[in-house]
């Protein structure tokens, strides 16, 4: 295609999409009067819109459209990290305090009356571990089923018990 | 969430249908592609500019039909472009259903970015500006590809039509 072809298209398809000013759509018609070649791409150019006023955006079939609209039950929300969530509230509140806790429970020559305070509350919080990890068994079993709750919860029981043996190995 | 993009369902579905149709010319393939279009609009809904819901399905639905026809391997281009002109003997007296049906394969047959220009364009009314975002073309371009894609159906249908 040539610059002269390339004028006449953008000229011819001005006129069509009504681009062209009155002025210049009168002079490209004089020139067309002229020029035989000019004169049927504008004519070939007008049957061909009129063709193309016969062919319209296509209805979607009605299986796509079930399909469609289907989407939002069949799609799961993905997991996004929202900090104001509950869980990560409550595990971002919880850091801190763990944090305090550790840094106050670093005395440097601890006496025996702390130390057998110490004992009493590690075993409290065994026992409380002990229970978030039935707990925690529970809430597995319900979300993926007992085989695997059993394997964790006992797991845990296991590590915890195994923990207080040696809690009991070191009073004695 | 559900309800906006229930609307845009209602709004784009037949466009996106038509584009993939013309691009992959096969109705189930077309279907697929713009099932899957729709997908990623559901999922990208939180990120995409409510004003630009439309262009960004075209160009989403486009560009899924272009990595399916690659994967495809074949020279469709060739195949079909030629096929449009063949097949169809003289044209003169032709209703205007037998013309349609002419221009669909013919539009059909050109080469990208031609095809998807005459289809979202043309087909699908969009205005130029929304075409240029859509293709990620200049609007000088457009402009310009899309009057050589019209030059080529016209001298197309000047053959079959004397």
């Amino acid at each position: 295609m040539n610059k002269y072809d390339e004028k006449w298209e953008e000229r011819i398809n001005a006129l069509l999409d009504g681009d062209l000013s009155n002025e210049d759509a009168e002079m490209l018609k004089a020139e067309a009067s002229d020029d035989r070649e000019l004169a049927r791409a504008i004519i070939e150019a007008y049957q061909l819109q009129k063709a193309m006023d016969t062919i319209h955006v296509e209805r979607a079939p009605d299986s796509l459209r079930k399909k469609l609209k289907a989407i939002p039950r069949q799609q799961r929300p993905a997991f996004s990290f929202n900090l104001l969530q509950p869980r990560w509230v409550t595990a971002l509140a919880v850091v801190p305090l763990v944090m305090i806790s550790v840094s106050l429970m670093q005395p440097d020559t601890p006496s025996a009356a702390e130390i057998a305070k110490a004992r009493q509350d590690l075993a409290l919080a065994f026992t409380y571990l002990d229970k978030a990890g039935q707990f925690t068994g529970r809430e597995i079993e319900s979300t993926i089923g007992t085989t695997m709750s059993q394997a964790i919860a006992g797991s845990v029981i296991k590590n915890i018990q195994s923990q207080n043996e040696t809690s009991k190995e070191k009073k004695v | 969430m559900s309800k906006i993009y229930r609307q845009w369902v209602k709004e784009y579905q037949d466009q996106a249908w038509t584009v993939a149709r013309y691009i992959l010319k096969d109705a189930q393939e077309a279907e697929d592609a713009t099932q899957e279009a729709f997908v990623k609009l559901w999922n990208n809904q939180d990120r995409i500019d409510p004003e630009k819901v439309k262009p960004w399905l075209m160009k989403v639905t486009r560009n899924g039909c272009l990595d399916r026809l690659r994967r495809r391997r074949e020279n469709v281009e060739f195949d079909e472009a030629h096929t449009a002109a063949d097949t169809y003997g003289p044209m003169q007296g032709a209703s205007d259903s037998e013309t349609g049906a002419w221009l669909k394969r013919a539009i059909a047959g050109l080469k990208e970015p031609y095809r998807s220009l005459v289809v979202l364009r043309d087909v699908n009314q969009h205005s130029y500006e929304e075409v240029a975002g859509m293709l990620e073309l200049s609007l000088a371009q457009v402009k310009t590809y899309l009057h050589r894609a019209r030059k080529q159906l016209r001298e197309q249908l000047a053959e079959v039509r004397p």
